[in-house]
């Protein structure tokens, strides 16, 4: 009776556990890690653009989901309310200058307001998409 | 092919508002469209950020697209969630809406006020393209107009199929707003 007993309180505690490590590393995961994260490809910002430019379909599969290292000439640093975008611009369209336009992640801000127009930088972040005017990186940080 | 159509399309849209009069065209590449799911196990929002939209204040021609991959939840499995298995964007990278805010001709923007408008066009997502019409509001403050708009999603109508473990955590019916500061162009 006393062994019975023990196997279920032991299964209990197991599932307990159990419950808290689902609870904590699947449900609470933590968002990926995009400063820390190695670049899964590096090209220059405006091949980058370029590409989906020429064909959006193919970049697309090619960059979307993907840590991005690209490197450009600044052509703007702005803040948007409570967001500071970094652009590279390659051509002028509907929205004015478009290009790449990248989302500087919070702890890059005063980084990236400092920043000098017509210097050339190297940002790393995570490409989610076309918009139909700009390539944007979102979470970027200067590796 | 329908694919490549619907690119085509998609990224001409802008300039076609854009080109019927330049100068009474209004933009924003950082508008905001936030959705909203009540559940009876947990409540869902996500928000996008990088939401480019057009309106042609002469015509009352409005558009927007965003990247799907740019939605922002607060916890990081149901973003997972919702870019692979609900609506697959990395099949479907882009959402969409061309429409128009009928009667733009005699709306008085200039008066500051608030403005009750009627926003109707069709909704691409997952390319599914289904018709909406729902009221939204507009107001001018200085050189620009502040746009809203909320309306529902169902998300089965976009070919979004939530598995049956999930229909306590997610609801049958989504709220999509639509909150954009236009610029002149």
């Amino acid at each position: 009776m006393k062994t019975w007993k023990i196997i279920l309180v032991a299964i209990a505690i197991l599932g307990i556990i159990a419950a808290l490590i689902v609870w904590f590393f699947v449900y609470n995961k933590p968002h990926p890690d995009f400063i820390g994260a190695e670049p899964d490809m590096e090209l220059p910002a405006e091949q980058l653009y370029l590409d989906f430019i020429d064909d959006e379909q193919l970049a697309n599969d090619t960059y979307i989901d993907k840590v991005l290292q690209i490197q450009g000439e600044i052509a703007d640093v702005e803040q948007v309310d409570d967001m500071v975008i970094l652009s590279f611009v390659f051509q002028d369209g509907m929205f004015g200058g478009e290009g790449v336009r990248c989302t500087i992640h919070e702890s890059f801000h005063e980084e990236a307001l400092s920043l000098e127009v017509g210097s050339v930088v190297t940002v790393k972040g995570y490409c989610t998409g076309f918009t139909g005017s700009d390539v944007i990186i979102e979470h970027a940080s200067f590796p | 092919m329908i694919m490549l159509r619907k690119l085509l399309l998609v990224t001409f849209m802008f300039m076609f508002v854009a080109q019927s009069l330049a100068a009474q065209v209004y933009l924003t590449r950082n508008g905001t469209i936030r959705f909203f799911s009540e559940a009876p196990l947990e409540n869902i929002e996500a928000v996008n950020r990088q939401v480019n939209s057009a309106l042609n204040v002469e015509n009352g021609e409005f558009v927007f697209r965003l990247p799907m991959r740019s939605f922002s939840f607060e916890k990081a499995l149901m973003q997972e969630h919702f870019n692979d298995n609900f609506v697959e964007s990395h099949k479907y990278p882009n959402a969409s809406f061309q429409g128009e805010i009928p009667d733009m001709d005699v709306l008085d923007l200039t008066s500051g006020e608030e403005i009750d408008v009627v926003v109707q066009g069709e909704l691409t997502i997952k390319d599914v393209t289904k018709p909406i019409r729902e009221t939204g509001t507009l107001r001018m403050e200085d050189d620009t107009i502040h746009g809203k708009a909320v309306f529902i999603v169902k998300p089965e109508a976009y070919n979004i199929r939530i598995p049956n473990r999930y229909t306590r955590n997610i609801a049958s019916e989504i709220e999509v707003s639509v909150d954009v500061t236009l610029s002149p162009q």
